[in-house]
């Protein structure tokens, strides 16, 4: 305990936590700027140009961000309490009421652990990269520092300041590292998701401004905030939008297959695993939790989306003949599981879109990861020019195996239980009628047939088969090394882990999410006793869609 | 001392752990591991060996009376959902757990002689351990979720094991077939299993059924709600248990190894649907109109089977249909509500299916050598011939296996066949002349595979003959065909016969202990029932019956004989040449598979490509065109070249700095 006193106490003159009495170790705002400040440190490091000082450097830095939030989550984060936790708040621009508010609470804590984890395991996947070595890992690093600051941050500008300042990495290290169509897919990257998140911006403005007094974007704030129904409406329609590009929602998904099928094969592993989940993140946290009367009018176009997601996706992944495409809409489809447990009115199905984005980052990440690989080994991603690969690679076949079938939401790992919670949460939901609940259920369960049918294709395309002559005899395929064997079995762990026994992560966040699910449910209680009232543009959509409600229980 | 079932938790966790220890030196040090083929089959054989002991403890243990026994945790909770796992030990369970430990460890051994030149040995048995894991754990489930876990479980194993041989096109194929095909069941039993939840808030099997009752007579549940939960429920066991049309799958299963089609696509997983009925029986039991469907449906399959059966030319897919055509019995029994027939017959169809796939694997592997291993070759019985004076122990075994399939008393398939149809009889009678019908088809094909495969003169020397077969299958020969030096015909080594004649013991009497005035098999099942049928056994009801189905095996074999040993009859000038409709039909195997690929195959990958077509050009284009606008406008700033990205900074920052002047201008300073 000494020594944590001594430690905060440097740290305290850094930061100066003015808010808090206590001097307790700021785990989060460490968390958030260590791997910043190492980051700055890149370019200082002696190098002779191939990058080999600067990647240990890479990856210590990395390990460490990940350890302290281990350290986060083991020694201040307790998963039985549904607030705000780890809290640090510091005044930074009162005059703009911006706040450097950081905190956890169930929402946030997977996801920050996630981060640190998938960005480490990317450190070392970009052993291979030896093309500006020290602006990549500069890059890499600092994004890692925005994202957990995404996650972290309790300060709805400064969540806006985040997500912008991540965006800056990622269209660099699309439009630097990337593949032959890199320019394109940065542009198109950088237009979507800037000119979408505008509407977090004004959004943000428009919730910090509202009500007396200074302006005040703390989400603690807004929450207590009664905004009315028009208003919340608008904000909600402005904040889908930005937060269905990132997520994404069809049809605001085309820049992700662009970026996902330009992007080298660590920064494919961070778009997968963590930014992705940046999208489903601020929909939980502020469409449901700060918009709650919208949210009731905007769920069953969620849960509508998502089917559309997990159907239209896996269609256009199967026809892909590109194999970094063709994981990239499955990843859309895969997004389509939480949109559905978001709009789920039930404990249970939001707690499986939350487990549905960990677990996607896990696989999602592991399977790019060994597109990256292959692709280094064949020099090609259609599978045309692919066949037979099996017969070299088998340790790499063995990988490739285990990892689509998590993908393909084998029981016993992650993938599945995740499934299983938005479905089971989706039928048992009595917020809406029963014939939407069964086309509903019946339609994202074609996913379930349509997921193997791609997935598997590809196995049989990349693998299976008679060597192809023409590969064989113009690359070297050579089988998969420890480094490679180590990261997928890093990524495999939790995968498998969650998927035995998924109440170690469900429990981390189960108190949070009762607490949003009880404040969404009395929300859409409250709309439908004046549902005369409720606003015209909800007329107009087909019966299927009419805001839930609970009387059909009675019935 | 713990009692066995307390333990039973062990029995797949046993296998489990010896395959997850090779598997895991398979990833890690694969060349060392691979040429310790004898260790990891002796660890692997002990796992399940140790299995089969627990098993039979089990099975004692229920025999003399122990209760059942019910463990149970909580596995995944939220909000006020809590869904429980664990194991459950019954006598059903006990019945198929000895079944699958005892199958399982005779393949393994089989295994060790059939695979031992192939690269892929540890990888072989780290599966077959994985798979046996599995598979018992689907057994000792206690609840439907449980179940359908290890249900996809086990289907994956089938994935891995049909497609063992990666670099066949057609086993690559196939394996994704199965686990597609599969998957279409499983999406109605998720389905169902949801809405069964849904609509009762339970996953168990009694409080599925009590609460559906309860939830159906209190009316918050429609009638209809809970037949087609009952028939989602039913579309897993019938892909899992191949039942018309979701059949097709299972003969092409049968590219992976042939211990492989005698475990998994005879024995044991593709029997786990009939298991699942058998468990559900307390739902089942309460909706007669299910039982109907599911009756009609196992009718439908029996006939379907044995009829394309009749016309097959490959040893190993005439048996798959075969045990397409057994499965619809078992069905057919189930259907009737007579759960203990279905499981009696799964048991003695067990032994004796596992014996004579294991036999026609003997005799693949005695072909490969004169043919060479090409399973076109190897597998088509126009090239057979004669192999009994080769192979005495297999032919002698096989020849049991096909009295014992016909229904020839006292042999196992006799007793458990007619307890079936005499079921039936009294149920749907047209579904039993169905079953009638096909028992004598049964009896005419299987006794045509014995005369074509080990009567007669060797035909495997016949080089014009190959050329056909393989030009008809559309391979061009390699080269490396040609360097291949033809062997001599052999019987295979202890380590395959062995299994075969242990096999061959309960092939011909396990059927004593299910004798309809005595039935110990009932009597362990369920008790009162067992009495009940014993009370009211009548010689006058069961004698007709029997000697009706022996007469027509009697027939059946008959023909055979005439046509296949005796030549005196040839069929296709008396039968292919009248009717080419209908053998183009059979041989086709009903159009089916043509169906299948037309619609559904070329039909899905027609409408993805044209959803990719659609996000291409119409989603996308979209946004190209705006994206158009942007360049159009961003082509004042190309002196800013590499910079695209800085000037977004700019803005971005340019943005923020405005914003915070904007702030201190507007908002009042604190004073």
């Amino acid at each position: 305990m000494t020594e944590l006193v001594a430690s905060s106490a440097l740290e305290a003159n850094s930061l100066l936590l003015s808010d808090q009495l206590t001097f307790e170790f700021p785990w989060l705002s460490f968390s958030i700027l260590f791997p910043i400040i190492g980051a700055l440190l890149v370019p200082f490091i002696p190098d002779q140009g191939e990058g080999k000082q600067v990647r240990w450097f890479a990856l210590g830095i990395a390990l460490i961000t990940f350890l302290v939030t281990v350290g986060a989550y083991l020694t201040g984060y307790d998963p039985l309490q549904e607030g705000l936790q780890l809290e640090e708040s510091l005044n930074w621009l009162p005059n703009l009421g911006l706040k450097w508010a950081v905190g956890v609470d169930g929402l946030s804590m997977p996801l920050v652990l996630l981060t640190s984890f998938i960005t480490a395991l990317a450190v070392l996947a970009a052993w291979p990269v030896t093309f500006k070595p020290k602006l990549f890992y500069f890059l890499i690093l600092a994004m890692d520092g925005g994202q957990i600051a995404v996650f972290a941050v309790q300060d709805m500008l400064l969540f806006f300041l985040a997500w912008e300042l991540e965006l800056l990495p990622v269209y660099l290290l699309l439009a630097i590292w990337g593949g032959k169509k890199r320019q394109y897919a940065a542009t198109k990257f950088i237009i979507y998701t800037a000119g979408s998140s505008l509407f977090i911006l004004l959004a943000a403005l428009a919730m910090g401004f509202f009500g007396e007094g200074p302006p005040n974007f703390e989400y603690s704030h807004l929450a207590e905030q009664a905004f009315g129904g028009g208003f919340q409406l608008v904000c909600y329609a402005g904040l889908l939008i930005a937060f269905g590009v990132k997520l994404p929602i069809v049809p605001l998904h085309t820049w992700l297959p662009d970026a996902h099928g330009e992007a080298t094969a660590p920064v494919h592993m961070l778009l997968a695993g963590i930014l992705l989940k940046m999208g489903g993140y601020a929909l939980l946290r502020f469409n449901a939790q700060l918009l709650p009367v919208a949210h009731a009018q905007f769920a069953p176009l969620l849960i509508v989306l998502g089917v559309v997601n997990i159907i239209y996706a896996a269609l256009t992944s199967f026809a892909q003949r590109n194999l970094k495409r063709k994981i990239a809409y499955s990843s859309i489809s895969h997004m389509g599981f939480v949109l559905i447990g978001i709009g789920s009115f039930s404990s249970l199905g939001t707690s499986g879109a939350m487990l549905q984005m960990v677990s996607h980052g896990l696989i999602g990440a592991s399977l790019f990861f060994l597109v990256g690989a292959t692709y280094d080994r064949t020099h090609t991603l259609q599978l045309e020019e692919m066949g037979g690969v099996g017969q070299k690679m088998r340790i790499m076949f063995a990988l490739w195996t285990v990892c689509a079938l998590a993908s393909l939401a084998l029981p016993g790992m992650s993938g599945f239980v995740s499934e299983l919670m938005v479905f089971a949460g989706l039928v048992t939901d009595e917020a809406y009628t029963l014939t939407f609940r069964i086309v509903i259920a019946s339609l994202a369960a074609i996913g379930v047939i349509l997921t193997p049918i791609y997935l598997l294709s590809m196995l049989r395309e990349i693998f299976f088969g008679k060597e192809n002559t023409k590969l064989v005899s113009s690359t070297k395929l050579i089988d998969a090394e420890p480094r490679e064997i180590y990261i997928i079995s890093c990524l495999l762990v939790p995968i498998i882990g969650i998927g035995l026994y998924p109440r170690i992560v469900t429990e981390s966040y189960n108190s949070t999410i009762e607490a949003l699910v009880t404040k969404d449910v009395s929300a859409m209680e409250s709309i439908n006793r004046v549902s005369s009232k409720s606003p015209k543009g909800i007329k107009l959509t087909p019966a299927l869609l009419n805001p839930p409600s609970l009387k059909k229980l009675s019935e | 001392m713990p009692s066995a079932a307390s333990l039973a938790w062990l029995i797949p966790v046993l296998p489990l752990m010896g395959a997850i220890l090779t598997g895991l030196a398979l990833i890690g040090f694969n060349r060392f591991i691979n040429r310790l083929k004898k260790p990891v089959a002796v660890l692997l054989i002990t796992c399940v060996g140790i299995s089969a002991v627990l098993s039979y403890a089990v099975l004692m243990e229920q025999i003399v009376g122990m209760p059942p026994e019910e463990h149970l945790f909580v596995w995944a909770s939220a909000g006020d959902f809590i869904l429980p796992m664990g194991y459950v030990v019954d006598p059903l369970g006990a019945v198929m757990l000895s079944l699958v430990t005892t199958i399982a460890l005779l393949v393994m051994i089989y295994s060790h002689g059939y695979m031992a030149h192939d690269k892929g040995y540890v990888r072989f048995f780290t599966y077959l351990a994985l798979f046996s894991s599995s598979m018992l754990g689907l057994i000792i489930s206690p609840n439907l979720l449980e179940i359908y876990v290890f249900w996809e479980l086990v289907g994956m194993c089938s994935y891995l094991l049909v497609g063992f041989w990666y670099d066949r096109d057609g086993a690559a194929h196939a394996a994704q077939k199965a686990f597609v095909v599969n998957r279409v069941g499983d999406f109605g039993l998720l389905l169902g299993i949801l809405g069964l939840f849904w609509a009762t808030g339970s996953f168990d099997f009694q409080g599925i059924a009590v609460g559906l009752q309860e939830a159906v007579s209190s009316g918050t549940v429609p009638m209809w709600a809970a037949l087609t939960l009952c028939l989602l429920v039913f579309m897993g066991p019938m892909a899992k248990s191949a039942q018309f049309p979701l059949h097709v799958w299972l003969p092409d299963a049968m590219e992976g190894p042939t211990p492989i089609s005698a475990l998994i696509h005879a024995a044991t997983m593709v029997a786990a649907g009939v298991f699942l009925v058998a468990r559900l029986e307390p739902l089942y039991g309460l909706f007669p109109p299910v039982g109907a469907v599911i009756a009609t449906v196992g009718a439908v399959t029996c006939f379907l089977g044995a009829s394309i059966a009749l016309t097959q030319m490959d040893l190993k897919k005439g048996l798959a249909y075969s045990t397409v055509s057994q499965l619809g019995y078992m069905m057919l029994a189930m259907g009737c509500g007579a759960p203990i027939a279905g499981m009696f017959h799964l048991v003695t169809h067990a032994f004796f299916k596992a014996m004579l796939f294991l036999g026609s694997g003997s005799v693949i592997h005695a072909m490969e050598e004169v043919v060479g291993h090409q399973p076109v070759l190897a597998q088509d019985m126009r090239l057979m011939g004669g192999l009994r004076k080769k192979m005495p122990i297999t032919a002698i075994t096989f020849f049991i296996g096909c009295i014992a399939i016909s229904g020839i008393p006292p042999l196992a398939g006799f007793w458990s066949k007619d307890e079936i149809l005499g079921q039936a009889y009294f149920s749907f009678p047209v579904l039993w002349l169905i079953g009638f019908l096909t028992a004598g088809m049964t009896a005419f094909y299987m006794f045509r595979l014995y005369f074509l495969t080990f009567e007669g003169e060797f035909r495997g020397e016949n080089e014009e003959l190959k050329n056909r077969l393989l030009h008809s299958a559309g391979i061009v020969e390699e080269e490396e065909e040609h360097s291949f030096q033809p062997g001599k015909l052999h019987e295979s080594p202890w380590s395959m016969t062995m299994p075969l004649v242990v096999l061959a013991v309960p092939s011909i009497l396990i059927g004593l202990l299910g004798v309809p005035w005595n039935s110990r098999f009932a009597f362990l099942l369920n008790p009162i029932e067992a009495t009940n049928m014993s009370d009211k056994f009548s010689w006058g009801e069961f004698l007709p019956l029997a000697l009706a189905s022996v007469g027509i095996s009697l027939a059946g074999i008959s023909l055979a004989i005439f046509a296949y040993y005796l030549h005196r009859i040839d069929l296709a000038k008396i039968f292919a040449e009248r009717f080419p409709q209908i053998n183009a039909f059979l041989s086709n195997k009903w159009y089916l598979d043509d169906i299948n690929e037309r619609i559904f195959v070329r039909g899905s990958r027609k409408l993805a490509r044209e959803v990719l077509e659609v996000d291409a050009k119409v989603v996308d284009g979209v946004v190209n065109l705006t994206g158009l606008l942007t360049l159009g406008s961003g082509e004042g700033l190309k002196y800013f070249e590499t910079g695209r990205a800085q000037f977004y900074a700019l803005i971005v920052f340019g943005g923020v700095i405005a914003l915070v002047v904007l702030f201190g201008v507007l908002s009042p300073l604190p004073t």
